[in-house]
């Protein structure tokens, strides 16, 4: 059936509900991209996905172990499996089963529902519960699971930071508040085992994109009511998802073992997963060592992998968006003055700063990155802050810095961290010490110290990044740069105007319209240098030529696990070594 | 180390000579010294020169100091390039004729970048040294030497501070005082004292029971003295061998720190950091990690040479 | 003797008490708090759920009331939940991770020792001759190479070029060599570094002239007589240098994947892992004062006339 159009006030919604759980912009806007057809087609069950398909000649290996990690991927022990309880335990998302999941799309679509129903206007939303839902021990996970699951979530003595996430539950804020007793007034309830009826405090279009995600995920109660926090250690636990966790040696290695008895086990090939824990210093030793079979990739070894002949088609990019950008603070001078900002601007050159991120990095003129809604690629947009050197001297004329003289202390800020920032950063300094003869000082600060000054707007000029975290780009913009925010803003530019059009796109409910607000929005934005695009993030990853099955999106990218699509694993099948 | 043969004589006929001692006196400065006129204290001076000037590695060290110190200071002129130059066009290129030792990740020529990291990796390795020999020696000799109570609080004190976190610390003190090199040194030097003082200490627990050192103090030589002239000189060894090898501790103490964000900010070259961050590309593009790693080896063992000539030199037993 | 072990031991705990306090306050007086999310990008938490945080992990307490059950807590060996990794009590993932990074540490200071004093004697023995140079050279060299520098280079030969052992991980007997070699590269540098000069300063001392003189032959003078003289600045090295290996060195057990205690050192420090950082800090501490009372002991059994 078909959903109400999810109006845009909703979308703002949906946004502080993710941005509480600080999945923030990057799946946020990934998400928001599924939103404009969400459901149009119904909210059935899909088929199963397709058995794996083989080449002439191939077939499939005897032994369907994967061995992933490295790059990043649990170079520190998690704290537990618990996604119910904590949503930043870093644990294995392929041991569990919410009632929907996102593909490859970052379409939300039904998983352990089979169906999905709402009322007229998106109040109360009902899923149906596939009857051969089971948890790892043989037992049935019904409604009831979920029910006891998402109250544990927004239960006060969990302590959660961001129980606020399931706020639009009916009843859900005075019980996390504890404004209430207990649970009992919460719009969540299982009508019978195999169907969750869920009251919200109004229309909410967006809602199954919430039961997408790796928050609405369920627990074990039996387990977590026997053994407390250790209930994910392997002995212990019993999940619902593709995999169960059959050993786990902490700091060491974690072993997946397929679920028999989960719902869709017919289509999972991979008997076996090892997750060594791989701290980041090992680079992608152990990828060549053969020791992994899948794994991201660093600075370091990107270029060196792919020039090599043996592994240049093992390496390819996955879509992981995010931008660089600068920030001239327009409350500390000379960035106070807009025509300053400006020549800074113009003297960005972007096509050579990027060389330097050694693969990792692409110029970027807009915050959204290319293939994502609201996506910009204007002529006029592109010309606002051109990398234009005359122009970029010619802006300064008839300030005090006149043919790049007399610069002040400038201090360029950023946060300690990899992946190529810091040549990055270094980049920038050059090409405005060239093109504008403007000399800053590189402070790079330890991360926790950095964010205490961000948000207070200490620093005078600052390099730094965001992850996109929902394809729209209402959370974009919103944000990061809504004037109005009382807490968490980066800057402290402030634009009227830009904030209009960023509550006019919240509020329109035609799409081409709402775009056409973001799109003036950035205009005016880039206009006023309130922010310096540089740079949109590039990652890499290298799979052997044994594994198989990574799914590719719309766009044709292969996409790995990350924070909203966590579908890869079920998915792999191995073939025979040629 | 010492290559030098004895010398013409003054060492052992005619000059101070220790008093004959079968039970191992180490130390060659004996109480006559102080009976000895202006004449014999020069002359143990141009002795040890010119004992120092006959150990060929220890000369050799010295000029490679030396040479370290000119190019730290004459930097702007030795360098074929700005040291912030970048070339976007030739990032991490192998040493050609064009950049003899490659370009780093930005470009830039790495032979400048090592040339002006001379001065910081001397600044760092020397500054923090000094605060270092400045406390750490003094409060080893003085808990020696003293014993009793004053050793056991002065121990425990050390102790504590050995287990001092030392990240931490300079975390705090980066983000209390700010970034700049003299802010390294501090913390770096307020942190790394501990080790020269408990080897200073240990140094002075054996040789306070020396009979030269009961001789001298027979002799009225008061607290000060009996430290400054009779003992420490013979506890010269670790210090000198600690300092040698505390320099490129620093360096790398600094490096790492800037894997966190605490230490020197770019484009400021330092070797250390250079080592750091070429550590990931070790396999892509060499150069980045090779030459300053054999800079600061260089470094290191000119300081060991020279520190063992002077520490030789000083020593008028040696044969 | 008896008494002045006593009595170091005794005064164990006061120190033990100072080391907590000077970190706890170091801890929090450094800027950057513990309740930030660790996730990338991820804004910072609204006030209420900062107040949740903090109350729970006891943070909203005055300082010297959270010292006060720190120091109760943990003389019965609870440090708390780590607050990065929440399910896990500190005291479990030390219990873990202690006894790898001690043994690791082990193997390595016995190989540096091993090695160092070998090249120490061999190089005081043969002065300004060639195992001179060649054990200089090495000391040298072994020192100013990074650890970190070194296991990629020893990794490359030895995994790649020459597959003989594992790139890293901890499982066979195999795992631990390159690490180990890793790990005692810089100790035993410095170790042959410093018995060699203090080697060199005993040789020309006038007992090794007598003891030769008396017709002794070459090497009950070097071991017997020389080396006991020499080895006291050697020994006072070793208590601080098995203090430090024995905690585990986070590059080495990173690169190798040793799931050892080292990277706690820094990670707990960036994370503003509070309970970790004391911990970690105090185990450290202990070990330490511990290895310096044998020092101190040792010294003892090694020159007579040092006297307690």
């Amino acid at each position: 059936m078909k959903i109400p159009r999810i109006p845009d006030a909703q979308l703002d919604l949906l946004a502080e509900r993710l941005s509480a759980i600080g999945v923030g912009r990057r799946d946020f806007l990934k998400v928001a991209a599924g939103l404009a057809t969400l459901g149009a087609a119904g909210f059935n069950a899909r088929p199963a996905a397709a058995a794996p398909k083989l080449g002439p000649g191939e077939k499939l290996a005897k032994d369907q172990h994967l061995r992933i990690g490295g790059g990043g991927w649990w170079q520190n022990d998690p704290s537990s499996h618990d996604y119910n309880k904590d949503l930043y335990c870093t644990g294995v998302a392929a041991l569990w089963a919410g009632l929907m999941k996102f593909d490859v799309n970052f379409q939300p679509v039904p998983y352990v529902a089979s169906k999905v129903a709402t009322n007229a206007d998106g109040s109360v939303w009902t899923f149906t519960i596939r009857k051969d839902s089971k948890w790892s021990d043989g037992g049935p996970c019904t409604a009831k699971d979920f029910e006891w699951s998402w109250k544990r979530q927004m239960d006060p003595a969990s302590k959660n930071p961001y129980s606020s996430y399931f706020y639009d539950i009916k009843g859900a804020e005075p019980f996390n508040k504890s404004k209430v007793p207990d649970a009992s007034q919460v719009g969540v309830v299982a009508k019978d085992d195999w169907t969750l009826e869920v009251t919200l405090e109004g229309p909410r279009g967006y809602f199954p994109v919430l039961s997408a995600y790796l928050a609405a995920l369920p627990a074990h109660r039996p387990s977590v009511e026997k053994h407390g926090d250790k209930w994910t250690e392997a002995a212990n636990i019993v999940c619902n998802g593709p995999f169960t966790l059959e050993a786990w040696e902490h700091n060491k290695v974690m072993v997946l073992r397929k679920n028999k008895h989960f719902l869709g086990a017919k289509d999972v090939t991979l008997d076996k997963v090892t997750i060594p824990i791989v701290p980041l210093e090992s680079g992608a030793l152990p990828y060549e060592n053969n020791e992994l079979d899948l794994s991201p990739l660093q600075t370091g070894d990107l270029k060196r992998l792919r020039d090599a002949p043996a592994t240049k088609g093992q390496v390819f990019r996955y879509p992981f968006p995010g931008t660089w950008y600068l920030l001239p603070q327009v409350t500390k001078p000379p960035f106070d003055n807009v025509k300053v900002r400006r020549a800074v601007a113009h003297a960005i050159d972007r096509e050579s700063i990027v060389r330097v991120a050694d693969g990792f990095a692409i110029p970027a003129h807009s915050m959204i990155p290319p293939g994502f809604p609201g996506a910009v690629d204007d002529k006029k947009i592109r010309d606002i802050q051109r990398f234009d050197p005359k122009a970029a001297m010619a802006m300064l004329k008839g300030t005090p810095f006149e043919g790049g003289r007399n610069w002040p202390k400038i201090t360029l800020t950023m946060r300690q961290e990899g992946l190529g920032s810091k040549p990055l950063a270094e980049a920038v300094q050059s090409v405005l010490l060239e093109h504008l003869n403007m000399k800053t000082d590189l402070e790079v600060q330890e991360q926790r110290v950095f964010r205490a000054g961000l948000w207070q707007h200490n620093y005078q000029f600052v390099w730094i990044r965001w992850f996109m975290d929902y394809p729209d780009p209402h959370n974009e913009y919103f944000d990061t740069f809504y004037g109005k925010k009382t807490e968490g803003k980066r800057q402290a530019w402030v634009n009227d105007a830009f904030d209009k059009e960023l509550e006019l796109g919240r509020d329109t409910r035609d799409t081409k319209k709402r775009m056409a607000n973001y799109a003036k929005a950035e205009e005016i934005m880039q206009t006023d240098a309130g922010y310096i695009p540089v740079a949109w993030v590039a990652r890499w990853a290298a799979a052997k030529p044994t594994v198989r099955g990574l799914e590719k999106n719309k766009l044709g990218e292969t996409v790995v696990d990350g924070n909203i699509y966590v579908d890869m694993l079920p998915q792999i099948y191995m073939v025979e070594k040629a | 180390m010492g290559l030098s043969t004895p010398a013409s004589g003054t060492k052992i006929t005619a000059g101070p000579r220790p008093l004959a001692d079968p039970d191992g006196i180490r130390a060659p400065h004996p109480v006559a010294v102080e009976a000895g006129t202006e004449v014999r204290s020069s002359s143990l001076w141009r002795d040890a020169i010119r004992r120092l000037l006959r150990n060929r590695l220890a000369v050799a060290g010295g000029v490679v100091i030396v040479l370290l110190c000119l190019i730290a200071i004459f930097a702007d002129v030795l360098a074929p390039r700005s040291y912030t130059k970048t070339n976007f066009e030739r990032l991490n290129e192998a040493p050609t004729r064009d950049y003899p030792l490659g370009t780093d990740q930005l470009g830039r020529d790495l032979l400048s970048r090592m040339i002006y990291g001379a001065q910081v990796s001397m600044l760092v390795g020397l500054g923090a040294q000094i605060i270092i020999v400045a406390i750490g020696v003094p409060i080893g000799a003085v808990s020696g030497y003293l014993g009793g109570r004053a050793d056991l609080y002065i121990t425990r004190f050390i102790d504590v501070m050995y287990a001092f976190p030392r990240l931490l610390f300079v975390i705090l003190v980066m983000s209390m005082l700010g970034a700049g090199l003299m802010n390294i040194f501090i913390a770096i030097g307020l942190t790394g004292w501990v080790g020269i003082a408990r080897q200073v200490r240990a140094q002075v627990l054996a040789i306070k029971e020396k009979e030269f050192v009961d001789a001298a103090r027979g002799l009225g030589a008061g607290f000060a003295r009996l430290l400054s002239r009779h003992i420490l000189p013979n506890a010269l060894t670790p210090i000198v061998v600690a300092v040698t090898f505390g320099i490129p501790e620093a360096i790398f103490t600094e490096a790492a720190l800037s894997f966190i964000g605490v230490g020197i900010n770019p484009p400021t070259p330092s070797w250390g950091q250079m080592v750091g961050e070429g550590q990931q590309y070790i396999r892509s593009y060499w150069h980045l990690c090779v030459f300053p790693s054999i800079a600061i080896a260089v470094t290191m063992l000119a300081f060991t040479f020279f520190g063992d000539g002077v520490r030789d030199a000083l020593d008028p037993k040696m044969k | 003797m008896v008494q002045y072990v006593v009595a170091r031991l005794l005064w164990l705990i006061p120190t033990i008490l100072a080391m907590a306090l000077v970190t706890f306050l170091v801890m929090h007086a450094t800027p950057g708090s513990p309740l930030d999310p660790i996730a990338e990008g991820a804004n910072p938490l609204p006030p209420e759920a900062q107040k949740v945080l903090a109350k729970h992990y006891g943070l909203d307490k005055p300082l010297w009331h959270q010292f006060g059950i720190f120091v109760a807590k943990a003389a019965r060996g609870d440090f708390g939940f780590s607050f990065v990794y929440k399910t896990r009590t500190v005291a479990e993932i030390l219990r873990e991770t202690f006894p790898i990074s001690l043994f690791l540490g082990s193997m390595a200071l016995a190989l540096a020792v091993a090695g160092g004093l070998t090249l120490g004697i061999l190089a005081a023995v043969y002065q300004n001759r060639g195992w001179d140079y060649v054990s200089v050279s090495l000391a040298t060299v072994g020192v100013a190479v990074p650890n970190f520098v070194l296991a990629v280079f020893l990794i490359i030969l030895f995994s790649f070029v020459i597959p003989l052992f594992p790139t890293g991980g901890w499982d066979s007997p195999s795992n631990w060599v390159l690490p180990t070699v890793t790990l005692a590269a810089a100790p035993m540098g410095i170790i042959a570094r410093f018995t060699r000069a203090s080697m060199l300063e005993v040789i020309r001392a006038d007992y090794t002239l007598t003891a030769r003189a008396k017709g002794l032959s070459e090497a009950p003078v070097i071991f017997k007589h020389a080396l006991k003289n020499a080895l006291i600045p050697v020994i006072t090295l070793l208590g601080p240098m098995f203090a430090a290996v024995g905690t585990g060195s986070f590059f080495v057990e990173s690169i190798f994947r040793v799931p050892g205690m080292g990277r706690f050192f820094v990670q707990s420090m960036t994370g503003r892992d509070y309970p970790m950082i004391m911990a970690v800090v105090l185990t450290y501490g202990v070990f330490l004062a511990i290895m310096n009372l044998a020092v101190d002991l040792a010294y003892g059994a090694l020159d007579p006339r040092i006297r307690y």
